[in-house]
């Protein structure tokens, strides 16, 4: 410091000299605790001269002589001590002025009594403890110290002044910006890397979260349409088989209706047509039928072959007689001419003609053909008539005979097929 | 001589493990050169000044453009410990910026790396684990590590390597999932994840239990996962004390619960009640998962008719401040109140 200010203030203050300069002194106190790295730059406190205790402040012409609390005044050390000698001659003299306690009596003693609770013994015998003490046991020879010859020779010093080698703060100053310059750029650099990945990290979180989240929401959903979609396909599949099941089972139950509807008739119409067929017979029915019947009608047939051969004959008879008669008539005839009342028997005669015409028609050529027209001749005859009628009532039986007859064969022929 | 002059002489060499770094845009070819030299102690001092200088996103484009991947994957079969670790330190370093990635993609560093997964330090194998995760986190980078052929290998590392690495390798793994899932799953990837569900540390069982997310995402995953049974074991991880592994356990269950066999196993393995704990938790994630866990197992008819009697829940948990959260609850009650 002192040789700062000398190098500072030197050309200004060449007049005095000084074995102690003047300075300005600095505070004792420290503000701060002592640490390790003290930095070069802590300013020095100086103290300050209005607040010094050593400085005495206000007027000067009434000093006040009291002594400082810390620092003990002469004088009144002396007094002191005078007072104190003072004292312990009063309090020896006093004590030879003390009253004391009077003679005992005549044969007692005073005898010390104690009068507290507890008694105490009092031994004449003083405390003793005994101690030791002994010597460390013998200790080797220490070691010789080093010997140092001594100096020999001249002594040289040399001592660096300030600024003799070099400014360390300007020759540090690039270097140190390169050091920490570098260090800061590669430190920042690293930093700022590990904060984007830590960002890209977070975000990359967050979004990751997200889509989880939307991933599954998505497979579940599709899970769940392909869930529903099968259960609508089963369903669908099932009803499918319902409706199946139920159009065969209608089918089934309509063909079978109408198969009973059907066939209803079958049985009878099969019994009947097996009736028809006269596979049903009755024993005694067709008994009757096959023996009894037949053997009738040949009967029958045979009686009226009878009957017809006697008609037969008897027409033969009749016609001879009729045909004889009819000459006789012929040769009686030949003479008187007859009157024929025509009109009365036109219309009969005609009827009959056309009756008989019809008959004609309808009857094969037989032998009562011929019969009849000769009848016919016959009726002119009123005489006859009466006759004729029972002849043509006859003929009319004989025609409703062979009628009858034919009828009859018809009937038989058929049956007999 | 208290002169403001420079000094004649060069700085003192203060770190004397790195090559001097030159000025300007001379810094990269000169290391580059540096790499393929012949001295052993010129080539780690290169490497220390490259690891420093790849922290700057330019001069890992830089670098690329001018090939240092190259002489690094040469220095990658090098005989030395020291550069070993500190070429997979590099290249870890290059792997976390976007340019890096992309070279690595361009260049095929990923297989010269492969090549180093068996290396006896462990230090070489961690930065090298680092760095394909970061390779990892790109789409296309992880189906670049598809696509060599490494994810087999990876998924039996998983079982014979230290916890940390284990750790970086779920992270990988993760992430290459999502791109291919086929390959893992056939090299029996899920029996191992079921056993890393049980490990002592925190960290694996919660990146084993984000993984076994990532399998459930795919249909032959969640069938796997559903075989092998890990369903209950996810469900007692829903009580870990961690909440990361319980949000993690309950993403995988979301996923698992897909199907119709794995909402049953999760129904036999009692998983409502921790679930419906987790619609409580503190973090975000977790509710998100829990929410969406209960809303697939509410598809059965048991699960509704259970949680027909939590609907409270998740009304207060539509006013939550997430709004993934909010949404998650709405479907969720949506689903529990559907009639057939």
């Amino acid at each position: 410091v002192a040789s700062r200010l000398s190098g500072r203030t030197s050309p200004a203050m060449g007049t005095y000299t000084y074995t102690s300069r003047p300075r300005a002194l600095p505070c004792q106190r420290r503000r701060y605790r002592d640490s390790l790295t003290q930095p070069a730059e802590e300013p020095i406190h100086y103290g300050n001269i209005m607040y010094d205790r050593r400085v005495i402040r206000g007027n000067t012409y009434a000093v006040q002589t009291g002594p400082l609390p810390g620092q003990p005044d002469p004088i009144e050390i002396q007094r002191q001590q005078q007072a104190k000698r003072r004292a312990l001659a009063r309090k020896r003299a006093q004590e030879q002025l003390r009253p004391r306690t009077p003679e005992p009596v005549e044969g007692r003693k005073h005898v010390d009594v104690q009068t507290e609770i507890y008694l105490e013994e009092i031994a004449d015998r003083i405390i003793e403890v005994d101690m030791e003490c002994q010597t460390d046991a013998f200790l080797d020879r220490p070691p010789t110290p080093l010997f140092i010859p001594a100096k020999t020779g001249k002594d040289v010093a040399t001592q660096i002044l300030e600024g003799e080698l070099f400014d360390f703060d300007l020759e540090v100053k690039p270097m140190l910006e390169v050091l920490v310059g570098k260090t800061i750029e590669q430190s920042l650099l690293e930093v700022m890397e590990e904060e984007e990945l830590a960002n890209l990290r977070a975000t990359q979180y967050a979004y990751e979260e997200l889509r989880n989240v939307e991933l599954a929401e998505v497979q579940r959903l599709e899970e769940q349409e392909r869930r529903h979609r099968e259960e609508k396909e089963r369903r669908k599949q099932q009803q499918w088989e319902v409706v199946y099941k139920h159009n065969e089972t209608s089918q089934k139950v309509a063909a079978r209706v109408f198969a009973q509807r059907y066939l209803a008739d079958l049985l009878p119409s099969v019994f009947g047509s097996l009736r028809d067929g006269g596979y049903f017979f009755d024993p005694i029915e067709r008994d009757i039928e096959i023996g009894f019947l037949p053997w009738l009608m040949n009967e029958v047939d045979k009686t009226m072959e009878y009957n017809m051969v006697g008609r037969t004959v008897l027409d033969m008879l009749i016609r001879e007689v009729v045909e004889k008669r009819l000459a006789m008539y012929e040769h009686k005839e030949d003479q008187p001419p007859f009157v024929q009342s025509e009109d009365g028997f036109s219309g009969p005669r005609a009827m009959r003609e056309s009756l008989m015409g019809d008959e004609f028609h309808e009857q094969s050529a037989s032998q009562s053909q011929r019969v009849l027209q000769a009848r016919d001749s016959l009726q002119r005859t009123p005489s006859n008539r009466r006759y004729m009628e029972n002849v043509s009532s006859q003929e009319r039986k004989l025609t409703e005979e062979e009628d009858d007859e034919q009828t009859e064969r018809n009937i038989s022929g058929r049956e007999l097929l | 001589m208290s002169h403001a002059r420079v000094s004649m002489y060069l700085p003192p060499d203060i770190n004397p493990a790195q090559a001097s770094i030159a000025y300007g845009c001379r810094a990269l070819p000169k290391l580059n050169e540096e790499l393929q030299s012949e001295d052993l102690l010129t080539r780690q001092k290169a490497l220390m000044a490259l690891c420093d200088l790849m922290h700057d996103p330019e001069h890992v484009y830089a670098a690329i453009d001018i090939g240092c991947l190259e002489s690094l994957k040469a220095l990658l079969k090098d005989n030395n410990d020291m550069v070993r670790i500190k070429a997979t330190e590099v290249l870890s370093i290059m792997a976390t910026h976007n340019v890096g990635r992309e070279g690595f993609l361009k260049h095929d560093v990923i297989l010269a790396l492969a090549y180093l997964l068996n290396d006896p330090q462990s230090a070489c194998r961690e930065k090298l684990h680092l760095a394909l995760k970061h390779v990892a986190q790109l789409p296309s980078g992880a189906q670049g590590i598809v696509n060599s052929g490494l994810i087999p290998s990876l998924v039996w590392k998983l079982q014979r390597e230290e916890e940390e690495i284990q750790g970086l390798l779920l992270d990988t793994l993760a992430a290459c999932l999502l791109e291919d899932p086929t390959e893992a799953l056939s090299n029996r990837v899920v029996p191992f994840l079921k056993q890393k569900l049980l490990s002592t540390n925190d960290d694996i069982r919660s990146k084993a239990a984000c993984m076994l997310t990532v399998v459930s995402i795919p249909l032959e995953g969640k069938n796997q996962v559903w075989q092998h049974d890990v369903i209950p074991i996810l469900v007692h991880l829903l009580k870990d004390k961690m909440e990361e592994v319980q949000a993690n356990a309950a993403g995988a269950l979301m996923y698992a619960t897909m199907t119709t066999q794995g909402k049953y196993a999760a129904l036999d393995a009692e998983a409502i009640h921790p679930l419906l704990n987790l619609l409580c938790s503190s973090l975000s994630k977790a509710r998100l998962n829990a929410t969406k866990a209960l809303t697939m197992l509410a598809e059965t008819p048991e699960g509704r008719k259970f949680l027909r009697s939590h609907v409270p829940v998740f009304r207060t948990l539509e006013e939550d401040t997430s709004e993934a959260v909010r949404r998650a609850a709405r479907t969720a009650i949506k689903v529990i109140e559907w009639k057939p």
